[in-house]
């Protein structure tokens, strides 16, 4: 049985400016699972801020409510819901002096007493997140001399060892290079399996999101949100919600965003994954036709055309 | 060994601060050897009765403001930078020292630039300090109007230091239109002087320090969640704008009441936190806050004996001593290449 610990009901969401109400997302409902990686997607702008901050009980909705393990959020004391609820944020300022230990044990601020120290369990609970995110070897480094990659990490455990149901994520592969993207994200989706918990991802990085979410959320202007596997939204075409205008679709035999423009009027003989590859550098040079057909061998590479051979698709584009 | 270097460095810097008083108390233009100051003091015992005068009524008293007013601008700066998160900031950047500059301008000069009858050349401590905690009170109270108005910290620190200009703004008029020797009385309290105060006035100071520290050490976890940043510490069931309240709190009474009884004393409150910073390599309060209040304690009994030039009847005023040793530090500190990541 999925359970959902986090429930929108119906919700409203803007600002207050002055006396004037801004609505910017209207009637939101939305379920989120334990035991599963929820990425929200959006264009930016559409209001997945101001979700997120509606969920983490921040800003208070102007219709409807937020449900955490079935009670509304805002009954919630700012010590309880940080029990419940932990967040990685992008804040690009950590004090350096810090070691990576002592940071991942600010998690335990809500369940520490006034001084904040550490008692056993604390302890324990601080090293099964440096365990979980696989970087016990690190907790004694210093924040400032660690990588972009292990910093996330190192924010992510502090995240786990605050020990909520629920784990909110703002961008955390911004920044990061395609292995640590893809090992971030992979990371978080086994802690949510092996832990139980909640987490709910912002993220941009549609291919790596495909590849690793168990949901998706997606959010447009003036739609409801669209929940549902990222495979079912692929198929269905709901997947091309995020790239409105003419420009962009999403191409469902490749996994990848691609350029709508596709009468171009090349023929291309050989091995079709190179024949794409050779479309792709044609197109971006704006080369939009040719006259004669191309052909393309693997091993040794070589493209001819027009009685000429090259051995590299970029002094093919010269000499034409 | 790792787990107990702090509080070893703590258990130093209580030696260095014992030291720095007896170093303090002895040195002046009479020295007086520190097993004859002991002696005098737990026995009662004094070899002349002169040097009991001196000890007793001059030099305890100044030695002990002297600490009391290193801990009380190191902790006000430490909370200040902390929660503003900003390396540059001091115990005045909410225009505290102005405040009480004012109500001591006002005081001293305000009489003589009306060309109403003055005070006289006699003003007593007593007065000067009553109008210092007055001005720092008034300055502090508007910021607090502000504070409760804006949400945004940012925003609160340029209108405390836009506050402390326009206050600056009106003691130099105040000073352009007063006499000379009225004029000479105040630009000699705004050098700041850690002397001149009796034992009731000690005691009081004590008291304020005291009771300045309460808030502080109720809201330790606070200003260690507040390192990550406002969001962080919210998302920790931490309450930023509860710990804004605190903190004016706090940093009103140390402060406002070393300044109002010792006048604005320079450097001391940005130059100590960081020094502790460096030395305990942290950023955990627990061991900051008493590492600063000690650091800051030494340092000024050091920068008060070197100001009474040893062996002369001549003293420098303390914030002209304060300034010397903590440009250097402040300029070393910003020179260092991680100096923003260090913080």
């Amino acid at each position: 049985m999925r359970k959902a610990s986090i429930i929108g009901k119906k919700l409203s969401l803007g600002y207050t400016k002055g006396k004037v109400q801004r609505e910017i997302l209207h009637e939101l409902s939305f379920e989120l699972f334990s035991g599963e990686m929820t990425c929200l997607l959006g264009p930016n702008g559409v209001g997945k801020s101001t979700l997120v901050k509606a969920i983490l009980g921040q800003l208070k909705p102007f219709e409807g409510e937020v449900l955490l393990n079935e009670k509304p959020i805002s009954t919630y004391s700012n010590e309880d819901l940080a029990k419940q609820l932990s967040v990685v944020l992008t804040e690009p300022f950590l004090p350096a002096n810090m070691t990576v230990g002592q940071l991942v044990a600010m998690g335990r601020i809500p369940h520490t007493g006034w001084t904040g120290k550490l008692e056993d369990r604390d302890r324990v609970a601080v090293q099964q997140a440096l365990s979980a995110t696989k970087i016990e070897y690190l907790q004694e480094d210093r924040i400032s001399e660690i990588s972009d990659g292990q910093r996330q990490k190192a924010l992510i455990a502090r995240a786990l060892a605050q020990d909520g149901k629920v784990m909110v994520l703002d961008e955390p592969t911004a920044h990061l290079d395609l292995v640590n993207r893809y090992e971030i994200m992979h990371l978080l989706q086994e802690i949510a399996k092996t832990q139980g918990k909640s987490i709910l991802v912002v993220t941009h990085d549609l291919e790596i999101a495909l590849e690793t979410a168990d949901r998706f959320w997606l959010l447009n202007c003036g739609t409801p949100l669209i929940s549902g596997l990222p495979e079912d939204l692929v198929i269905s075409g709901e997947i091309n919600q995020l790239l409105p205008g003419k420009k962009f679709h999403f191409s469902v035999e490749k996994g990848r965003i691609e350029s709508k423009v596709q009468d171009l009027k090349f023929e291309i003989s050989g091995p079709e994954d190179l024949a794409g590859w050779i479309s792709k550098a044609l197109e971006k040079a704006g080369i939009n036709g040719l006259a004669g057909a191309i052909e393309v061998s693997r091993e040794p590479f070589l493209i001819k055309y027009a009685g000429r051979e090259f051995s590299k698709v970029e002094e093919f584009i010269l000499a034409l | 060994m790792q787990k107990n270097s702090p509080f070893l460095l703590l258990s130093a810097a209580l030696i260095l601060l014992i030291l720095s008083f007896l170093l303090n108390v002895s040195l002046g233009s009479v020295s007086i050897s520190p097993n004859e100051i002991l002696s005098g003091i737990f026995t009662g015992d004094w070899t002349k009765a002169s040097r009991e005068q001196i000890i007793v009524n001059y030099r305890l008293p100044k030695a002990l403001v002297a600490i009391l007013a290193g801990i009380g601008l190191s902790i006000s700066g430490l909370q200040m930078q902390t929660f503003f998160r900003n390396p540059l900031a001091g115990p005045f950047v909410l225009g505290i020292s102005s405040g009480a500059g004012l109500g001591v301008a006002i005081l001293m000069l305000a009489g003589s630039a009306f060309g109403l009858s003055t005070f006289g050349g006699a003003i007593n401590p007593w007065a000067i300090a009553i109008a210092g905690t007055l001005g720092a009170s008034l300055v502090l109270l508007t910021v607090s109007l502000v504070a409760w108005k804006v949400k945004d910290s940012m925003t609160l620190l340029i209108v405390g230091l836009m506050f402390g200009s326009a206050v600056s703004a009106i003691i130099s008029v105040l000073s352009y239109f007063s006499g000379a020797e009225a004029l000479k009385l105040f630009t000699m309290w705004s050098m700041g002087s850690l002397g001149g105060l009796v034992w009731d006035q000690v005691w009081i100071l004590g008291l304020v320090i005291f009771i300045g520290i309460i808030p502080v050490i109720a809201s330790i976890k606070s200003y260690n969640g507040m390192l990550l940043g406002e969001s962080y510490a919210k998302s920790m069931g931490i309450n930023p704008d509860r710990l804004r309240w605190l903190m004016i709190l706090s940093t009103g009474l140390l402060a406002g009441s070393v300044t109002a009884f010792c006048g604005p004393i320079a450097f001391i409150g940005i130059a100590v936190p960081h020094l502790a910073r460096m030395v305990w390599k942290t950023s955990d309060h627990r061991f900051l806050f008493p590492a600063s209040a000690l650091i800051g304690g030494s340092l000024l009994l050091l920068c008060d004996a070197v100001g009474q030039l040893p062996g002369s009847a001549q003293t420098l005023p303390i914030n002209a001593v304060t300034s010397l040793v903590g440009a250097p530090i402040v300029i070393s500190l910003v020179l260092r290449k991680n100096f923003s990541k260090e913080f």
